[in-house]
């Protein structure tokens, strides 16, 4: 600017350089903004930034060629060049610049800054031959470097070039190094988008791989279908392979051969095809690489070594293909081939992923082959237990016959039908008929126990008197006994008498432990038996002092045919079935068998039966004890209401002499006070009582959810039954009543129904883990494992809750379900579904709504059956199992 | 009164002896047949007043025979007990609900044979030859 009142104008030179400067600026502002421009490109190539970068410095510092150098590894590479003879720019293009103090590029990279070298033709260290002949074919004098940082980093070196000796300004090499950190930048940047998009690209497949392969476990899991499951995930190998189809082969290993099991993405003709070819383990790439254990390419079919497989692939149009091995615990199961219409390699990646998804197809293989095992073998099974049914009845009947003969002609003689015979011959006769019936007995025995595996078992229970039943068993036995000079002792406890049984199965199991204590016993020796009658059981003992058993063969004795080694010289009595037969009629009576002994030291045999054993046989096995009919009130707690003192004195003397524990109450308002605080086993209730009366007490009592299931016995002068049972009365008595007829009520209504549970199921395993759930005298398990079984079982037995075992075979569950929901007598029973995880989303959704608890085996209860049980009103007003 | 005539039927040949000496020696007459057919001819032509059915036999079974025997003129009435091998429960049951008067199971005990067969008869006011 001019000074004050100066009126001379600016020097031209002045304008000239202002003008210039100007242009300059507007020059570099332009040159930034291409570059800039070029790094905005959405593409972000790095080539053409490099080229506008490489042209603007160029320009601006008046340089006659330039080239951009990119540090790569342990040299520079020649990224862009511009100006200078084709033949100069070829020989750059061709060379690698090392790294260090060679070159200029590589001094630049050391120092890190820009550097200039004034007159290449008088600079000492540029003297390299290869200097020299590049100086020769630019023709190039002065030239500077200026280093591209990115951080720290040196990533590449501007080298500009003038054709005669001309140094660059401090503002031209300015320039340069400003050009140099915008080509950085864009190498940066370009880097950074390069590393986002791959690793996007990236994180894109692992979602798809990730949902396809949750995809294909789901399929696996939920489904044993193979079909649905293979081509799940076939399907998604071929999606996320990006391949155009695929096959699963599965292998045969009768005819060492892989058929087509599914295919996607592939024709008809072509699946009709691979059908038809024999695609075997030696001749075909996929056998091979099902054989080994290794993946195997093909990346281009029609070069290939040709094989029947692939041949079929060719003619159908595919060129390249990649087998992956189905291969579990080294077993081959087949192969997945994932197939493309375009030559092409198969990246690691993918091999990777098909391999995952080859785990899956061999897992889901493996769980089909075993489930379709398990299902030819339980049918196996079925047909095998029908042949022993049916070989035991023949085999019976065929032995039976002969027997007739050999026994009813040896007795024919022994009774002297067809005249004398003599002692010789009568001992013989003897010995023909023993034998015949030993055999018939060995018969029996076979017959008995098949048909308690059978469960065809049924016991006829009767009211016996326990003691006569044990005196009968010792009586058959006793003569033995003296024979070998034994001391047979019996002590019954006085309070053995009544029980529930079969007669004649029971006593067979006593007689069967005295005759085995006989046998076992050597001559002088002593058995006793003994009866007790302990916690709601009797206990029947028989102990000897015989050989003993070791503890290693105590289990053993009870398996058919086994004696153990204590089979002494008398082994030809005997059945060795009978132990074994014992134990399961103790078991059909509710109770138990067992031993103790040690070897040489005697043995002693206890049975314990329920004193009420259950009121129907139940299926094999079953444990049933129900509480029955008893007179005994040990243990039960009596409430007695009642306002006169001589009459509740009387009932007290009644009730307490049968064992009951009796508490009184003089008026009503005492009584539900104590029967809402002890919620006594049963009420016994006057009617005429002080201010409310036993009808108030009554309606009160049945009004409470916990008092309402006590029942109520009515003892009143008047005879008003009917009123009495609308009003939820268990028993009406009219006074005077005696001690038989209030004991005999209490009995009847403290007496509970034991809670009857109806199962479905035809595995062992469920009736046991019942029996262990239900082991008590409160429950009985009734089971079946026919659909119609259980139906039957449900309309007659009129269960508490029905358990249904959906793996029962042969049985549709479904149908089951609904038939019991749509029984007028069924309909409200709840039912647990005893499931597994195995069972699919669909069956589950069927049954929603028709039963009332799915459950997996382990979570069956006592508390579940009880929560079940307690859930449903009790329309028949009975007691609830406790 | 009469002397009782029985019909054994049996196809084996030991177990019909046994029966026919058995009952022979208490003073029974007895006639023979080793098939239902043949129980059918015997019972028109012989007339026996009790029958001693074995149930598994050739051809017809024992159920069978029965079956026939009764739409026989005199067959309703006639008395037919069973004699079998089979020792189930239920075949005893299945036995008495077929219509025979009477179930015997093999091996026959021979002590109680000739009051079981005197019972029978006795209705009939038919005894043994003296």
């Amino acid at each position: 600017m001019t000074a004050p009142g100066s009126t001379s104008p600016l020097p031209d030179r002045r304008l000239e350089e202002l003008s210039d400067q100007v242009a300059q600026l507007l020059d570099q502002q332009a040159a930034t903004n291409d570059v800039l421009r070029a790094i905005g490109r959405p593409e972000f190539e790095l080539q053409p930034i490099f080229e506008t970068v490489l042209e603007n410095a160029m320009r601006l510092c008046r340089a006659h060629a330039g080239q951009i150098f990119i540090h790569e590894g342990d040299h520079y590479r020649l990224a862009c060049a511009s100006g200078g003879s084709d033949e100069y720019r070829s020989v750059i293009a061709a060379r690698r610049v090392p790294l260090g103090s060679g070159t200029l590029a590589g001094r630049v990279g050391l120092e890190r800054r820009a550097m200039m070298i004034a007159d290449i033709a008088t600079d000492p260290e540029y003297d390299t031959e290869e200097q020299r002949l590049r100086q020769r074919l630019g023709g190039f004098r002065t030239i500077v470097g200026v280093p591209m940082l990115s951080e720290d980093d040196v990533i590449g070196v501007i080298s500009l070039w003038r054709s005669e000796v001309n140094s660059f300004t401090d503002r031209e090499v300015e320039l340069a190094t400003t050009f140099a950190a915008q080509g950085a930048i864009a190498i940066r940047n370009a880097n950074l988008m390069q590393q986002l998009g791959s690793r996007t690209r990236e994180l894109a497949r692992s979602v798809d791989q990730v949902e396809g392969l949750r995809k294909v476990g789901e399929a696996v899991s939920s489904s044993l279908d193979l079909d649905v499951v293979l081509s799940a995930i076939v399907r998604h190998a071929v999606e996320l392979s990006g391949t155009e189809g695929g096959s699963i082969f599965e292998f045969d290993d009768d005819e060492r051969e892989f058929h087509v099991r599914t295919a996607y993405g592939t024709s008809e003709e072509l699946v009709d095809a691979l059908r038809r070819t024999h695609v075997g383990i030696h001749n075909t790439l996929v056998g091979r690489a099902a054989s080994t254990g290794t993946s195997l390419a093909v990346p281009d079919i029609a070069e290939a070594a040709s094989d029947p497989h692939l041949t079929q692939l060719l003619r159908a149009g595919w060129r390249s293909m990649l087998a992956v091995p189905l291969v579990r615990t080294n077993r081959i199961l087949g192969a997945l081939v994932v197939r493309r219409r375009a030559p092409g390699e198969f990246s690691p990646q993918i091999t990777d992923l098909m391999e995952t998804f080859a785990s899956q197809s061999a897992l889901a293989i493996h769980n089909a082959r075993l489930f379709r095992e398990l299902e030819r073998k339980t049918a196996e099974l079925e047909v095998a237990g029908r042949h022993k049914s049916e070989f035991l009845a023949s085999m019976s009947h065929e032995l039976r016959t002969p027997l007739n003969a050999v026994i009813g002609f040896s007795e024919v003689l022994l009774d002297r039908l067809f005249g004398d015979v003599n002692a010789k011959q009568e001992e013989y006769l003897e010995d023909i008929r023993a034998s015949g019936r030993h055999l018939l007995e060995l018969l029996n025995d076979i017959l008995d126990l098949s048909k308690v595996e059978a469960g065809k078992m049924e016991l006829d229970l009767v009211d016996v008197s326990l003691r006569h039943l044990i005196e009968d068993a010792v009586a058959m036995v006793r003569d033995r006994a003296i024979r070998k000079g034994l001391t047979l002792e019996v002590a019954v406890d006085d309070d053995v008498d009544a029980v529930t049984a079969d007669p004649l199965r029971l006593k067979q199991v006593v007689v069967n432990l005295i005759t085995n204590a006989v046998k076992f016993t050597p001559d002088g020796g002593r058995i006793d038996v003994r009866a007790e009658h302990a916690g709601g059981e009797y206990r029947v003992e028989v102990r000897d002092t015989g050989v003993g058993i070791a503890e290693t063969d105590q289990q053993r004795i009870f398996d058919a045919f086994q004696q153990g080694p204590r089979t002494v010289s008398e082994s030809a009595e005997g059945t060795g079935l009978g132990l074994t037969l014992s134990r399961q009629i103790v078991k059909l009576h509710g109770g138990r068998l067992w031993v103790a002994s040690r070897a040489g030291e005697g043995s002693t045999f206890t049975f314990a039966i329920p004193v009420s054993a259950p009121a129907r046989a139940p299926e094999p096995d079953g444990p049933a004890a129900a509480r029955g009919e008893s007179a005994d009130g040990r243990g039960r707690t009596v409430l007695v209401v009642e306002d006169d003192p001589r009459s509740l004195e009387l009932m007290t003397l009644y009730l307490r002499g049968s064992g009951f524990d009796v508490r009184a109450a003089p008026d009503a308002e005492q009584g539900l006070e104590l029967a809402r605080r002890l919620e006594p086993d049963a009420i016994v209730l006057d009617i005429v009582l002080p201010g409310l009366d036993g009808w108030d007490l009554l309606a009160l009592l049945k009004s409470e959810a916990r008092t309402a299931r006590i029942p109520v016995v009515i003892v009143s002068m008047l005879d008003e039954r009917g009123r009495g049972f609308a009003l939820g009365a268990a028993d009406y008595l009219v006074k005077p009543v005696g001690r038989e007829d209030v004991v005999a009520a209490l009995a009847r209504c403290t007496t509970a129904a034991p809670v009857t549970v109806v199962t479905l199921t035809d595995d062992p395993l469920v009736l046991e883990l019942l029996d262990a759930v239900a082991a008590d005298d409160a429950y009985r398990v009734l089971a079946a494992s026919t659909g119609e079984g259980v139906l039957a079982l449900a309309r007659s037995e009129h269960p508490d809750v029905i358990v249904v075992d959906v793996f029962t075979d042969g049985v549709d569950v479904f149908e089951v379900v609904e038939e019991l929901r749509a029984g007028s007598r069924t309909a409200i029973v709840p039912i647990v579904v005893l499931t597994s995880e195995a069972m699919t989303a669909e069956s589950k959704r069927r049954l929603h709504g028709q039963i009332d608890r799915m459950a997996g085996r382990t979570e069956l209860d006592r508390r579940m059956l009880t929560d079940l049980v307690g859930s449903l009103a009790d329309p028949r007003g009975r007691a609830e199992g406790r | 009164m009469s002397s009782a005539v029985i019909l054994i039927v049996e196809d084996n040949e030991r177990n019909l002896k046994l029966l026919r000496d058995v009952l022979g020696v208490r003073g029974y007459s007895t006639v023979e047949a080793r098939s239902a057919e043949e129980a059918l001819d015997r019972v028109r032509a012989d007339r026996p007043h009790l029958v001693l059915m074995d149930i598994q036999l050739p051809g017809m079974d024992g159920v069978a025979a029965l079956r026939e025997l009764r739409a026989l003129p005199d067959g309703a009435a006639l008395p037919v007990v069973a004699v079998t091998a089979f020792a189930m429960k239920d075949d005893r049951d299945r036995l008495l609900a077929a219509g025979f008067d009477g179930y015997l199971e093999k091996p026959i005990d021979i002590r109680s044979l000739p009051s079981t067969v005197a019972s029978l008869l006795a209705a009939r006011e038919l005894e043994p030859l003296p």
